[in-house]
């Protein structure tokens, strides 16, 4: 792995007096892609949110570039250039998809939105559309052209294809490695463990709140236990 | 028939003080779903604020306003870090927004409400302060066979500005659509980089901007100044928020007009002492009828 612009260690996060995440170890390397699978509960989202400041960090640290951002405001960690599409979309549903864009712009609205719309062609004939009157995949678009509206290095990508058609769900992973190829790095929590894989680089199997296995995306592929109980039997 | 003309033209005006005040209530319930119960003191504090710039300065009436609108800013900004910071440990929507979070502010802005209050009454005491003669708006104007007062355009005029000038901050400054997107988001808000503390006390310090100006404009139309004028005009607003949907500013605006001609052509009917009946018989009949409002059934906020 390359030098991690992204490293998790000993991270614990607590809901009320219940701990979820128990001391998780995660490195994401720069320029890479890193799937973490997982079944429902695991705490894969909690994990996420965490990063981006919104949940608490109990202990750990979670560095970024070097720097400890556990427990950072959220809008200090997006200004370094750590930008997450949520789980749930969280667009704006009663704003344009102008104003859901120029809102994740920042100061840099103009020149960055042409970038977007480039990648999400679909978007620019609804600029004037409100939000919530998208389809899921146009939303989902929405919802990751918003992040990349900053210019991140770094994106989280928090399920993604939950709740879309197949050919959506194609097509949305085909985009994760065209942004990847504008040296964005990505991590993406996934249930649809078969595509996550497939692009990933790196890979990471969540189990009751810690990380079970981990390597290469093309051996977890393989391997036996993810087979099992992430790619349905048969690899 | 003049006279319903005439009444038409009042109504709107005060109509139009309402609309300011209760987009004060609507922003801020829009951003953290609580009632400030502490605006009514901030368009009292408005039309105090405005007495004493004119009673030491005596300048133009523009110069008055933008210094109410200042001093509005000031004391919206205060009243969050008073009454609403002190109670929001934590900033998630479940926490923002939550049931304890409201009770625990409407008690505290309650309170400070009631402090301001005293404070002007201990200050000023409890008597009308009049309004310098030269500074008052209420110079009649002939238009065919009504007549309505400089205060009346005035009124009109300044607040359609406000509302237009409103607009226009919502939906093209930073900080306008990160107020709408808290109000409509605010889990989605923090993924993109608003700062949704700052973005509160920005609600904050907008409202009592309009609420304030409401104030000096009602002061100076009527020349009497004095503690307790935020409440009847406070209790209007609220009326007109429920009524528009809670959250809906259009709604609101459009409620707050029909209050103020219905208020003003009630006195046709009956005293004028009964024209407050009306707000609170249109506030009985929006809760039994529209219980989301009248333009609450889409929800749209802010």
């Amino acid at each position: 792995m390359s030098a991690p612009i992204l490293s998790i260690s000993g991270l614990r996060v607590k809901m009320g007096a219940q701990e979820i995440l128990h001391g998780l170890d995660l490195a994401c390397g720069k320029g890479e892609i890193v799937a973490v699978l997982g079944a429902n509960g695991a705490g894969k989202t909690t994990l996420m949110r965490t990063i981006s400041g919104v949940y608490r960090a109990g202990a750990g640290a979670i560095r970024f570039e070097g720097e400890d951002i556990a427990n950072a405001r959220s809008h200090d960690i997006v200004r370094k250039g750590l930008l997450q599409a949520p789980e749930g979309r969280q667009i704006f549903s009663n704003m344009t998809v102008r104003e859901n864009l120029v809102l994740g712009g920042g100061a840099l609205r103009g020149a960055e939105m042409d970038r977007v719309l480039e990648l999400f062609p679909q978007l620019r004939d609804r600029l004037s559309q409100i939000a919530g009157s998208l389809s899921g995949g146009e939303q989902q678009m929405l919802c990751i052209g918003r992040a990349l509206m900053q210019r991140p290095r770094m994106l989280l990508l928090d399920e993604p294809s939950l709740g879309l058609a197949p050919k959506i769900v194609q097509l949305i992973f085909n985009l994760v490695t065209r942004i990847r190829e504008q040296g964005v790095s990505i991590l993406i929590v996934e249930q649809n463990a078969r595509a996550a894989l497939k692009v990933a680089d790196h890979a990471a199997v969540m189990e009751g709140g810690r990380i079970g296995l981990s390597g290469r995306a093309s051996e977890l592929a393989s391997d036996p236990r993810v087979v099992e109980l992430y790619l349905g039997g048969h690899a | 028939m003049d006279f319903y003309l005439q009444q038409l033209a009042i109504g709107l005006s005060v109509g139009m003080t309402y609309a300011l005040i209760a987009i004060g209530f609507t922003l801020i319930f829009g951003v953290l779903n609580v009632v400030n119960f502490a605006h009514g003191e901030v368009y009292t504090i408005g039309a105090f604020a405005g007495l004493l710039v004119v009673t030491t300065f005596a300048p133009p009436l523009l110069a008055v306003l933008l210094a109410v609108l200042a001093v509005g800013a000031f004391v919206g900004v205060g009243l969050e870090r008073l009454a609403f910071r002190p109670f929001r440990r934590f900033s998630d929507e479940a926490s923002l927004k939550s049931r304890a979070m409201r009770e625990s502010t409407l008690m505290s802005s309650l309170a400070l409400s009631i402090i301001a209050r005293e404070a002007l009454e201990i200050a000023f005491g409890s008597r009308f302060q009049s309004v310098p003669v030269a500074a008052m708006i209420n110079q009649p104007i002939a238009l065919g066979p009504v007549t309505i007062t400089n205060g009346d355009l005035i009124i009109l005029g300044v607040a359609a500005l406000m509302l237009i000038g409103l607009q226009y901050v919502l939906r093209h400054t930073q900080v306008g659509l990160s107020i709408r997107a808290v109000s409509n988001n605010p889990l989605g808000a923090k993924y993109v980089g608003v700062d949704v503390d700052r973005t509160i006390v920005w609600t904050f310090a907008v409202g009592s901007m309009l609420g304030a100006v409401a104030g000096v404009l009602v002061g100076f139309y009527y020349g009497a100044i004095f503690a307790n004028m935020g409440f009847t005009p406070g209790v209007k607003a609220f009326v007109a928020m429920v009524m528009g949907g809670l959250s809906s500013i259009p709604g609101a605006v459009v409620c707050a007009l029909l209050l103020g001609v219905c208020e003003s052509l009630s006195t046709a009917f009956v005293s004028s002492v009964w024209s407050d009946m009306v707000a609170y018989g249109f506030l009985i009949v929006t809760l039994i009828f529209f219980p989301r409002g009248i333009f609450g059934g889409a929800r749209e906020r802010v």
